[in-house]
């Protein structure tokens, strides 16, 4: 069964284009459009879809509205998944989304509706529970951080750094292993090792890599 | 009057439809073909001959700019419109320089853009 997806999108041309990334794909299925903070929440009261694509600024404000929704969704409709459209890369907004919880977040460069196959994947994840960040958002948490001067991010080794920048993007310990060349074994002590420099050791294992990720996220954008 | 004919020039495929869904909701346009790539677009301008080309600034290859420049060479050449996902100001100055009569961010552009850029393209080109 196809997910049903909700899109929220005032510019005519990304809407769009992010419906024909849906139509592209057979797992998706479009069953309603807003432009507004408004509309969304009154699309979402009527469709309750599995998956909101939304923009981050709409009418009426142009500023936050898709960080707002996301946020209220959760609140309202816990099981619905979003992602979350940026036109640059904002680590505040970012850290805004994840602050109370990652579960069903994405966050992405609108690039990358041109892009469908990782549109939908990010869809598909958050449909899951699962989390994405852009890639780009990373890299720029990157150099926020490097410009910082004290975090708790010193605490890691390069390859601990390397290993949760890749778990930021939502990889698993096998795609982590895969993108750093090492093996699966050696992940997971690393992993263990940000853990426990975190002071995670008591959480689930879930929560722990959410957690980890979140720190990661707020760290890295204290000194933006 | 004839329909101001249009190609889109962009890699991306949700872009090219959504903006052939621009240019086939604007009263008096009509798309006269898609290019997935810049040497394709020149190509296909040379061949098509249209009044108006939508070009992505960034693709694989040649990209937007030098595609521009190209087609901008033809005789009796097209307007061409250069459009990207960015909202970078910084593309504004290039793709003048290229030849473009204009550059929009994508998230601006609709049929209302279409048309004052097609109105403003014709009163500059007449100045």
């Amino acid at each position: 069964m196809s997910l049903r997806v909700v899109i929220a999108e005032d510019s005519f041309l990304m809407r769009e284009g992010i419906a024909t990334v849906i139509g592209l794909d057979e797992r998706l299925h479009l069953v309603g459009t807003s432009g507004s903070y408004d509309e969304l929440i009154s699309v979402v009261d009527e469709q309750r879809p599995d998956v909101v694509i939304t923009d981050i600024r709409m009418p009426p404000s142009q500023t936050d509205e898709g960080i707002r929704a996301a946020n209220a969704l959760r609140t309202q409709y816990p099981e619905i998944g979003v992602v979350v459209l940026s036109q640059y890369v904002e680590p505040a907004y970012a850290v805004r989304l994840f602050e109370d919880g990652s579960e069903g977040r994405a966050y992405l460069l609108k690039e990358r509706i041109g892009d469908g196959d990782e549109l939908s994947a990010a869809a598909l994840r958050v449909s899951e529970g699962g989390t994405v960040v852009d890639p780009k958002v990373v890299d720029a948490l990157m150099q926020d951080h490097s410009r910082t001067k004290s975090s708790v991010l010193d605490r890691l080794t390069e390859r601990e750094q390397e290993v949760l920048e890749q778990m930021a993007t939502g990889s698993s310990n096998g795609g982590i292993g895969e993108a750093l060349f090492i093996s699966a074994r050696s992940v997971e002590k690393h992993i263990n090792s940000i853990f426990t420099k975190f002071d995670l050791e008591q959480s689930t294992d879930t929560h722990r890599r959410v957690r980890a990720v979140l720190v990661y996220l707020t760290e890295g954008s204290d000194d933006s | 009057m004839s329909d101001v004919r249009v190609l889109i020039v962009d890699d991306q495929l949700p872009f090219r439809e959504a903006s052939r869904m621009v240019v086939e909701l604007t009263d008096g346009f009509e798309v006269a073909g898609e290019a997935e790539n810049g040497e394709a677009g020149v190509e296909m301008a040379t061949e098509l001959r249209p009044d108006l080309v939508l070009m992505d600034v960034q693709m694989p290859g040649i990209d937007g700019f030098e595609t521009t420049r190209r087609i901008r060479e033809l005789d009796d050449p097209p307007h061409v419109l250069m459009m990207s996902t960015h909202e970078s100001g910084a593309f504004e100055e290039p793709a003048l320089a290229a030849g473009a009569f204009a550059f929009v961010p994508k998230s601006a552009f609709s049929m209302d853009e279409l048309e004052a850029a097609w109105a403003n393209a014709h009163r500059d080109a007449s100045a």
